[in-house]
């Protein structure tokens, strides 16, 4: 499993409208140049973040995105299923062979879970709050 | 992973065409894949009539084949964040991969191949 483009900027879109938001909306174009994204790029993943519920366009002039709820409902996990479609090792393939399943029912899918247990609770809060990432290290 | 758990079932050498039947990996691709596991001692190899693969230790960790197979798990490039730390998502991915090495060396590839002698249909035992 490798995070792709869309996982990473998405977050880090997350992370600065966190950081950032007061009460006015944050146009894209200012994210892009803080964290050196690309604009038009940072578009597709904000709309498919507003369409999963964790950022609300506003338009207009002076429009932009906000999030939705406050950081510390947000989780993160939930944030990394939407953008990466699912975050899993766990496949199963047609015609799966008798040491695929084994490999698929006793290390990918408890694995699985064991990465779903270590990010329970973790929401954009706890990122953006710089104590988590000192008890991380 | 595949081939490690087959070759903890097998009681004697292991053929590549063997293990190819058991797999559905190509003979040619084994041979690719056991260039890295040989390095890392993983997994050792005989010539001749009775020679084959078999493993090179007891007590092999699924991190111990993936890191020898495709390298340390790293699900996130982040080359400029960890430059100047300033990324904040880095953590994230650190999280995810502590997540990951913590599990995998904690399961041995003997443990999976005795589920699958447990099915009867291991190399042998």
């Amino acid at each position: 499993m490798k995070i792709s483009t869309r996982g990473r900027y998405g977050l880090r879109l997350l992370v600065d409208i966190a950081e950032h938001a007061e009460d006015d909306p944050i146009a894209l174009s200012v994210v892009a140049k803080r964290q050196k994204l690309s604009e038009k790029y940072l578009q597709q993943v904000a709309l498919l973040l507003a369409r999963g519920g964790f950022l609300n366009s506003v338009k207009g002039s002076g429009g932009g995105y906000l999030l939705k709820e406050k950081p510390d409902q947000i989780m993160i996990y939930d944030v990394l299923d939407l953008l990466e479609g699912s975050i899993t090792f766990e496949e199963e393939s047609d015609g799966e062979n008798a040491i695929e399943e084994v490999l698929r029912l006793h290390f990918y899918r408890p694995l699985d879970e064991q990465v779903k247990r270590a990010f329970a609770g973790l929401t954009l809060a706890d990122v953006t709050h710089a104590a988590w990432f000192t008890y991380m290290i | 992973m595949q081939t490690l758990v087959y070759l903890a079932t097998c009681k004697e050498n292991c053929s590549i065409r063997k293990i190819s039947e058991a797999t559905g990996i190509s003979s040619g691709y084994l041979e690719q894949l056991m260039i890295p596991l040989r390095r890392a001692g993983l997994v050792e190899a005989d010539r001749g009539v009775f020679g084959g693969y078999r493993l090179g230790r007891t007590g092999i960790t699924c991190q111990d084949v993936l890191i020898a197979s495709e390298g340390v798990f790293r699900p996130a490039p982040c080359k400029e964040c960890q430059k100047n730390g300033l990324c904040k998502t880095h953590q994230i991915w650190s999280l995810l991969q502590t997540a990951v090495s913590d599990f995998s060396k904690e399961v041995l590839i003997e443990d999976l191949a005795a589920h699958l002698v447990d099915r009867g249909t291991g190399g042998g035992i």
